[in-house]
């Protein structure tokens, strides 16, 4: 290989892994939210085939994809606020209800989609999200599209970052979310309720999930099949345990995910000779990979997955 | 567990089945005739019972396997992965020494070696989580997506059958009939179901009446509790992984020697083969009692048969029953919390 196409592949890699890691990213800003505040959500990935249906179906019938996205995120929320009761009010097992919801949006995104598209039809397409290029900014040679020429959705996801960043780590807010995370009661002691920052993490990790489910069926795919995000769920999940609770960490973490996806995708046509199923395996090698590595070196939350039983 | 417990965890079960009912209504079918036709296609006939039984066999021994670790709090979510390498080992043992050696010597040989490759296959995420505290359902769970393109690339290459080329649908060849699990005589159940019950009778008395079930319910109660009382936690977790993924393993050799008889491509959003996922709520309904997965696997397996049934007639998707699952399981978890008692107590008190 030369120099200019090692430069090329570089740049096919910088421009689409940034898309790619948009639908984990979302998901995974939301679990860091809900992780700060001690609860663990491994329903994520079926609330994330939840927002992808709905917002494919809003897209499909209405054509407005602002629309989309806000129904989406809807049906994230309601998951979310359902996931509240159970594990928040009614204290149930996280890890069991986690898989439940998981279940859940998993069958029911299939059973939605048969019921108006019928099990053996060919898949409905929409148009995929458009790309906003900035003028003249976005024709600078190598980073120029890769900055500033990608969807509107994807500035305001980083907009998100720095404020979920922000409000982590300089409000008040934020500090009492993250100590209703490492220890409810001192949180109670403090004049903070544990419930209602509890509840206002699951809600915003439901919102964020929905929305990541349907940039992947509206921005990336722009159709829908069956568990079509494939184990995206738990990769975020993973990449919150990666990015040591700290949301730019976990966002470094998702482009390199978005860059995995990209690399095998491109390799499988430079190497059609190992079968394909290695490259695909790649995601979920990586995702382990990157487990090991963080190694005991990542501190969860103190009360992560234990419900607080107020006066225990 | 009383009685009375029990009763009221079908209670909420029932509840839940009856919620997850209301998605007949998409399908233009009445929830209630929905729900009938479901348990119907299930259990009211005999050839739905036959095919409950198929189903049943590779569920009851997986959910059984997963009760181990369940017990010390340990989600083993890779029963399915497991299952698959179960499969590919087993396989690849009947096609290399079927002719060579004894049929019974054969299903012997890979009983044992589908064991060793689902405990194999359990054994990094369970040292990634003791060693360095790695979240074991998302290890377990990226295990099965390597898996299922393992199981993929398998059939379509290593072990791809001459009869698969010339159809085009990727399978390896058929283990050779004489190999195969028998079936019962008179019925035409494979005595694989035989080989599940008495896998859950032995796990029954291993998880009730050794010190090593013992040790890890108290695991399971706290790991604080464990460790003053002077138990090995990693050493019983291994154990329990070891178990667990390996049991699942052989019901993967028991589901293509007494089911498939090839090894096929299993796709992860093919929910018909899912049994290590169908494999959760079944343990964690039966409480995790190995003789209580008997049924709670037949239950469930009879939900699945059905669903296949409903797909073919009515275009309900099969999906459908992963929802009903779920619901499941949160209802059950609901009926095991919800203490009758204590509500009743409240009132008197009132």
């Amino acid at each position: 290989m030369n120099e200019s196409l090692i430069l090329l592949l570089i740049e096919t890699i910088l421009i689409g892994m940034v898309p790619r890691a948009m639908p984990i990213f979302s998901a995974a800003l939301g679990e860091t939210v809900d992780q700060s505040a001690g609860i663990l959500n491994l329903g994520v990935e079926g609330m994330m085939l939840m927002g992808a249906i709905t917002g494919l179906l809003v897209d499909y019938y209405y054509h407005n994809i602002v629309f989309a996205f806000l129904a989406a995120g809807a049906v994230g929320i309601l998951f979310g606020a359902i996931h509240g009761v159970l594990v928040i009010t009614m204290k149930l097992d996280q890890t069991v209800i986690g898989t439940a919801l998981w279940f859940v949006g998993w069958g029911l995104s299939g059973v939605i989609y048969a019921a108006i598209f019928g099990i053996s039809s060919a898949p409905p397409t929409v148009q995929t999200l458009g790309h906003i290029y900035i003028p003249y900014l976005s024709s600078i040679p190598f980073f120029g599209r890769f900055i500033f020429g990608e969807d509107p959705l994807v500035y305001i996801l980083i907009v998100t970052l720095i404020v979920v960043d922000y409000f982590l780590f300089h409000t008040k807010q934020g500090l009492n979310l993250r100590t209703v995370g490492q220890d409810p009661r001192v949180a109670e002691i403090m004049g903070v309720n544990p419930y209602l920052y509890r509840y206002a993490a699951v809600i915003f990790g439901g919102l964020m999930a929905g929305i990541g489910g349907a940039y992947l069926s509206l921005a990336i795919v722009g159709s829908f099949y069956f568990d079509l995000t494939a184990g995206m769920g738990f990769i975020a999940v993973a990449l919150v345990y990666f990015g040591k609770w700290k949301p730019w960490r976990v966002f470094a973490g998702t482009l390199i995910f978005g860059a995995v996806y990209v690399f095998y995708f491109m390799m499988e046509n430079i190497y059609p000779k190992i079968p394909y199923e290695f490259y695909q395996m790649l995601p979920y090698v990586v995702t382990l990979i990157m487990i090991l590595i963080i190694g005991t070196k990542a501190r969860a939350p103190a009360s992560l997955a234990l419900p607080y039983v107020k006066g225990e | 567990m009383n009685i009375l417990k029990i009763i009221q965890i079908v209670f909420f079960i029932f509840l839940g089945l009856l919620i997850s009912s209301v998605f007949f209504i998409l399908f233009k079918l009445s929830p209630l005739s929905g729900l009938g036709t479901l348990l119907y296609e299930g259990f009211g006939t005999e050839n739905g019972w036959y095919n409950t039984l198929r189903m049943t066999i590779p569920l009851l021994i997986i959910s059984v396997g997963l009760s181990v670790p369940f017990t010390a709090k340990f989600w083993n979510i890779g029963a399915q992965g497991q299952f698959i390498i179960g499969e590919i080992f087993a396989t690849w043992i009947g096609l290399t020494f079927a002719n060579i050696v004894p049929p019974l010597l054969d299903i012997a040989l890979a009983m044992v070696v589908g064991f060793v490759g689902g405990a194999l296959w359990a054994m990094p995420p369970t040292i990634m989580k003791l060693y360095s505290g790695a979240n074991e359902i998302i290890t377990t769970l990226m295990m099965n997506f390597v898996a299922v393109y393992l199981l993929l690339w398998i059939v379509s290459g290593p072990l791809e059958g001459a009869q698969a080329k010339l159809v085009g649908a990727p399978t390896s060849a058929p283990i050779p009939a004489m190999d195969m699990l028998p079936l019962i005589p008179g019925t035409q159940i494979s005595s694989g179901f035989l080989i599940s019950l008495i896998i859950a009778i032995v796990f029954f008395f291993l998880l009730r009446y050794t010190k090593f079930g013992y040790e890890l319910k108290l695991i399971g109660e706290g790991q604080n509790v464990a460790s003053y009382s002077g138990i090995n936690i990693k050493r019983q977790i291994i154990l329990s992984m070891i178990i667990s993924g390996g049991i699942s393993g052989v019901a993967g050799m028991v589901y293509v020697y007494g089911i498939t008889s090839t090894l096929i491509p299993q796709f992860f959003s093919d929910v018909s083969t899912s049994f290590g996922y169908v494999g959760i709520p079944v343990a964690l309904m039966a409480s995790l009692n190995p003789l209580g997965i008997i049924f709670t696997s037949i239950f469930l397996g009879g939900i699945l048969n059905g669903a296949f049934v409903m797909e073919a007639i009515y275009s309900v998707p099969i999906d459908l029953v992963i929802t009903i699952y779920g619901l499941i399981m949160i209802f059950s978890l609901i009926g095991i919390m919800f203490d009758l008692s204590k509500i009743l107590r409240r009132k008197k008190i009132k």
